[in-house]
C-alpha cells in the first residue's frame, strides 16, 4: 500500500499468483471486460507467441473519494513458468493483497503445492509476512474433469484459513468475488495499520462500493450488492 | 563462512512508481511525430509533462501575429497571460476556459477545454490522463474560429494604433477552422497519444522489471556463489586434513612393519633356527601378507605425496622398452598365479624418450596390475609399445603404452570417475577385488606430470584399453624437474 497524504492518493497492490497456466491472466481480463473504461486503464499484457505470461499482466483501476482521496488498485499476475522466479519476486513486492488461483484438479495438487511454497517462500524473501498479507485462494477450472466437487470445496473451506473461492474463470464464475474477497481482506488490512476510515474517512463498504460500481457484476453472487452501473457515453480518455 | 548477502529487493520497484511521459515516450522520436501531424492540420501543438516541462512544441501560421501583437506593451501582456493560462492553469472551466463547442458524434471529449485568447484566437487544452492520474496536457492553436471576421474590440483595446490591415494580412496565416473541427482532430491526436503511452508503458515497464529481475538472480547467485565458495574451501581443507592424516598413519605402519617382514625373513632364512614345514609356510604367509600391506602403505604415501604437491619427476634418457619389459617381469608371477596370459608387444627398435624411468615403471606396473586384478582366470592381458611419432592429443612427438585384458570392464557411466583416489567401481564390503582404488590415481598423476595424457576405453563385462600416450622430449619450457600435479586437483569439476 502507499498511501501519500500530501497529494492524497492511496495505492493497493494485488497480485495474482498460482501455477502456470492456473487462470491469472483469465481472472484479469474478465475484470478488464467487466469494468467500466473509465474506471480502469489499459490490460497490459506481455506474452509469449504461445500466450504464456511473460512478465506480468497489470490492470489499474481507479476512483475518487468523496473526500477527495484518489484510489488506485493495481492488480498483477506473475508468470506461472518455473524460470520465471526473480520476476515473480519483483512483481510480489509490495503486495497488499494475493488471489492465488490454483488448478482445482486433483492431479494439479503438486502443482498448486509447489507455488504455494513458492509463495510463501517469496514473500519471506521480499520482506513480507506471509501471516499478515491477506490471501484468497480460488479453485480456478471447477468444470473440468478431475476438478474437485463442491462438497469438496466445502470440507476445504471449513479446514482453510484463508477464504476460498469455486471458480471457473473462463466464463467469469467466481472471477468478481475472488476479487471483492481479497479487496475486502486487503482493506481491512490497511485499515488496521493506517486507519482509512479514520483519516480517509474511506469506509470498507465505500471502498469496494466504489470499485465495484465501476464493475458490471451481473450474473455474479455480487449483483445483488452492487447495482449495474450506468453506462457513460463510449469515448476517448488518454 | 561469509554472511548471506540480503536478497530484499530495493524499496520501490518500477511496479510501485507512476510513470511520467518521459518514460513511456522517446521524446525526439514523439516530438517528430507531433511535427508531422502538426504539418497535417496546420495547427500549432504543445505537449508538456505533468510538471509544465515541455515535451513538444511546433508553432504553425501564428509567429508574425503574435510577434506583431506582442510588440504592444498592452498587447505582451494579454498575450503572456494568455499563455500562462493555457499552459498552466487548472483544467477545469474557471479562469476565463469553458467547454468546447464540439459537434454531436465526438463524444467524451477527456476534459478537454477551450481557452479564447483576447485575440479572437483559440486555443484548446486537453489533459493527459493515464491510470486516473494526470501526466501531462496538450495545447493546441492557436487557430482562427471560423465566425471571427474582423479583428476584435478586445484585441483593438489592447493594441492601441495597430495597423487593421497588417494585422489582418498576418491573421490569415493562421488555420482558419470551425472550432468542433479543431476539437475532433485533437480527439483523434488523444487516440494517438494514447497508442504510444500504452505502447512505451509495456516497453518500459517491461524492460525496468526484466533489469530488476536480473539483478535479484544476480544477488541470488552471488549468495549461492558465496556458499559453495565456502563449501569448496572447507572440501580443500578436509582434503588436506585427510592426505595429512593418511601420510602420519601410512608412516606410522610401515615402521613396525618393516620390522615383521625382516623378522619374518629372518625366521624363513633359518637365522632362529630350523622351522619345519608348517611354520615355514605361515611364515611366508605373513611375509607375503606383509608384502601387500607395505605395497598398500606405499601407494597411500605415493598419493599424499602427489595431492601436497611433493612428488618430483627426475627426467632422464629412458629405454621405454625395458621398462615395459621390467614390469612385465614384476608383473609375471601374480598373472602365471591366477593363469592369466601376460604379453607385451614391443616395436622393433628400442624406444628411447626422456622420462622418470622409476615413475614410468610405476604408471606401467600399475596399469597391469589392474588389468591382471581384474581379469579372471584363463583370461589375457596385453601391452603394447608403439613407435614414436606424432601425437594428435599432444600436438607433438609422442608414444603410446597401451595396456588390454579381457577382465570384468568398467561399466559406462563410472570411466570418468575411477582415476579418482580411493575410488573403487564396487565398493561394498562384499567387492571381490582388493585394493585402496590409488593405483589409477597414481597413474593418471605421473602421466600428466610427463606432460602425458591417459584415458580408458572399456565396456561392462568385455576388457578394457587403458592407453597412455606421452611425449618423447620434454618440453623446452619444463625443467628437469617437475612437479606432479596433485591430485586433489580433478575436484575442480565437481562446482
Amino acid at each position: 500500500m502507499q498511501l501519500n497524504h500530501a497529494q492524497r492518493e492511496l495505492t493497493v497492490k494485488v497480485v495474482y499468483y498460482g501455477p502456470g497456466l492456473s487462470g491469472k491472466t483469465t481472472n484479469l481480463q474478465q475484470i478488464h471486460a467487466r469494468t467500466h473504461a473509465e474506471g480502469r486503464s489499459h490490460l497490459l499484457k506481455v506474452e509469449t507467441r504461445d500466450d504464456r505470461t511473460l512478465f506480468f499482466d497489470m490492470l489499474p483501476v481507479f476512483f475518487q473519494t468523496r473526500t477527495g482521496f484518489k484510489v488506485k488498485v493495481k492488480l498483477f499476475t506473475v508468470p506461472g513458468q518455473v524460470m520465471h522466479n526473480a520476476t515473480r519476486r519483483v512483481v510480489l513486492q509490495s503486495a497488499d493483497g494475493v488471489a492465488f488461483i490454483a488448478d482445482s484438479r486433483r492431479g494439479a495438487a503438486g502443482e498448486n503445492n509447489s507455488y504455494w511454497r513458492d509463495l510463501l517462500e517469496n514473500m519471506r524473501e521480499n520482506g513480507l509476512d506471509p501471516a499478515d498479507v491477506p490471501v484468497v485462494i480460488q479453485y480456478n477450472k471447477l468444470d473440468l474433469p478431475d476438478a474437485r466437487t463442491s462438497s469438496e470445496l466445502e470440507d476445504l473451506r471449513a479446514k482453510s484459513k484463508e477464504p476460498i473461492v469455486g471458480a471457473v474463470a473462463i466464463r467469469g464464475q467466481g472471477v468478481l468475488e475472488t476479487l471483492h474477497s481479497v479487496l475486502q481482506l486487503a482493506y481491512r488490512k490497511m485499515d488496521g495499520r493506517s486507519g482509512l476510515a479514520r483519516n480517509m474517512s474511506l469506509s470498507e463498504s465505500d471502498f469496494l462500493r466504489q470499485i465495484f460500481a465501476q464493475v458490471d457484476c451481473a450474473g455474479t453472487q455480487l449483483a445483488s450488492h452492487y447495482p449495474a452501473p450506468v453506462k457513460a457515453a463510449q469515448g476517448v480518455v488518454p | 563462512m561469509s554472511t548471506p548477502l540480503p536478497l530484499h529487493l530495493p524499496a520501490e520497484s518500477v511496479l510501485q512508481r507512476k510513470i511520467t511521459l518521459q518514460d513511456v515516450l522517446d521524446i525526439p522520436t514523439f516530438s517528430e511525430l507531433v511535427r508531422g501531424f502538426a504539418d497535417l492540420y496546420k495547427l500549432g501543438v504543445k505537449v508538456f509533462d505533468e510538471r509544465g516541462q515541455k515535451l513538444a512544441d511546433i508553432k504553425l501560421g501564428n509567429a508574425d501575429f503574435c510577434a506583431y501583437v506582442f510588440s504592444f506593451a498592452e498587447g505582451r501582456r494579454c498575450c503572456s497571460a494568455t499563455v500562462a493560462r493555457v499552459k498552466e492553469g487548472p483544467l477545469n472551466v474557471s479562469e476565463g476556459a469553458r467547454l468546447p463547442t464540439a459537434s454531436a458524434d465526438a463524444g467524451s471529449l477527456g476534459g478537454m477545454l477551450t481557452v479564447p485568447c483576447f485575440t479572437g484566437l483559440r486555443y484548446l487544452i486537453l489533459p493527459v490522463m493515464w491510470e486516473g492520474d494526470l501526466v501531462g496536457r496538450v495545447v493546441f492553436g492557436p487557430f482562427t474560429p471560423e465566425e471571427l471576421k474582423d479583428l476584435p474590440p478586445s484585441l483593438l483595446e489592447a493594441t492601441k494604433g495597430i495597423d487593421h490591415a497588417l494585422a489582418l494580412q498576418h491573421l490569415a496565416q493562421i488555420r482558419r477552422a470551425p472550432e468542433s473541427t479543431v476539437v475532433k482532430v485533437m480527439l483523434h491526436f488523444a487516440h494517438l497519444l494514447e497508442a504510444l503511452i500504452a505502447a512505451g508503458q509495456k516497453t518500459w515497464l517491461t524492460s525496468q522489471v526484466h533489469i530488476e529481475a536480473t539483478q535479484v538472480t544476480n544477488r541470488e547467485l552471488a549468495q549461492k556463489n558465496r556458499k559453495l565458495e565456502d563449501l569448496y574451501q572447507r572440501l580443500k581443507e578436509l582434503d588436506r586434513l585427510k592426505s595429512s592424516f593418511l601420510a602420519t598413519v601410512s608412516h606410522e605402519l610401515r615402521t613396525p612393519l618393516t620390522s615383521i617382514i625382516g623378522y619374518s625373513e629372518m625366521l624363513d632364512e633359518g637365522l632362529a633356527g630350523p622351522l619345519n614345514t608348517e611354520q615355514t609356510d605361515y611364515v611366508r604367509t605373513i611375509m607375503e601378507k606383509g608384502d601387500t600391506l607395505l605395497g598398500l602403505i606405499s601407494s597411500i604415501l605415493d598419493i599424499t605425496q602427489i595431492e601436497s604437491g611433493k612428488v618430483r619427476l627426475k627426467f632422464e634418457s629412458t629405454q621405454v622398452s625395458d621398462v615395459i619389459t621390467s614390469s612385465v617381469s614384476t608383473l609375471a608371477p601374480q598373472a602365471q598365479k591366477k593363469g592369466i596370459s601376460l604379453e607385451a608387444k614391443l616395436p622393433p627398435q628400442a624406444l628411447q624418450a626422456m622420462a622418470d624411468t622409476e615413475k614410468l615403471k610405476q604408471v606401467v606396473v600399475n596399469l597391469l596390475a589392474n588389468a591382471v586384478k581384474f581379469t579372471p582366470r584363463g583370461g589375457w592381458v596385453r601391452v603394447t609399445l608403439t613407435d614414436a611419432g606424432h601425437q594428435a592429443e599432444l600436438n607433438a612427438r609422442g608414444y603410446r603404452i597401451v595396456v588390454q585384458d579381457s577382465g570384468v570392464g568398467v561399466p559406462g557411466d563410472q570411466l570418468d570417475k575411477i582415476f579418482q583416489s580411493f575410488y573403487q567401481v564396487d565398493n561394498s564390503s562384499t567387492r571381490e577385488f582388493g585394493g585402496a582404488g590409488l593405483g589409477l590415481a597414481i597413474v593418471k598423476s605421473y602421466v600428466e606430470g610427463h606432460g602425458g595424457k591417459v584415458e580408458v576405453l572399456s565396456q561392462e563385462g568385455q576388457g578394457a584399453t587403458f592407453s597412455v600416450v606421452l611425449p618423447v622430449a620434454v618440453s623446452a619450457t619444463r625443467e628437469s624437474e617437475l612437479i606432479a600435479p596433485p591430485a586433489s586437483e580433478a575436484l575442480e569439476d565437481r562446482f
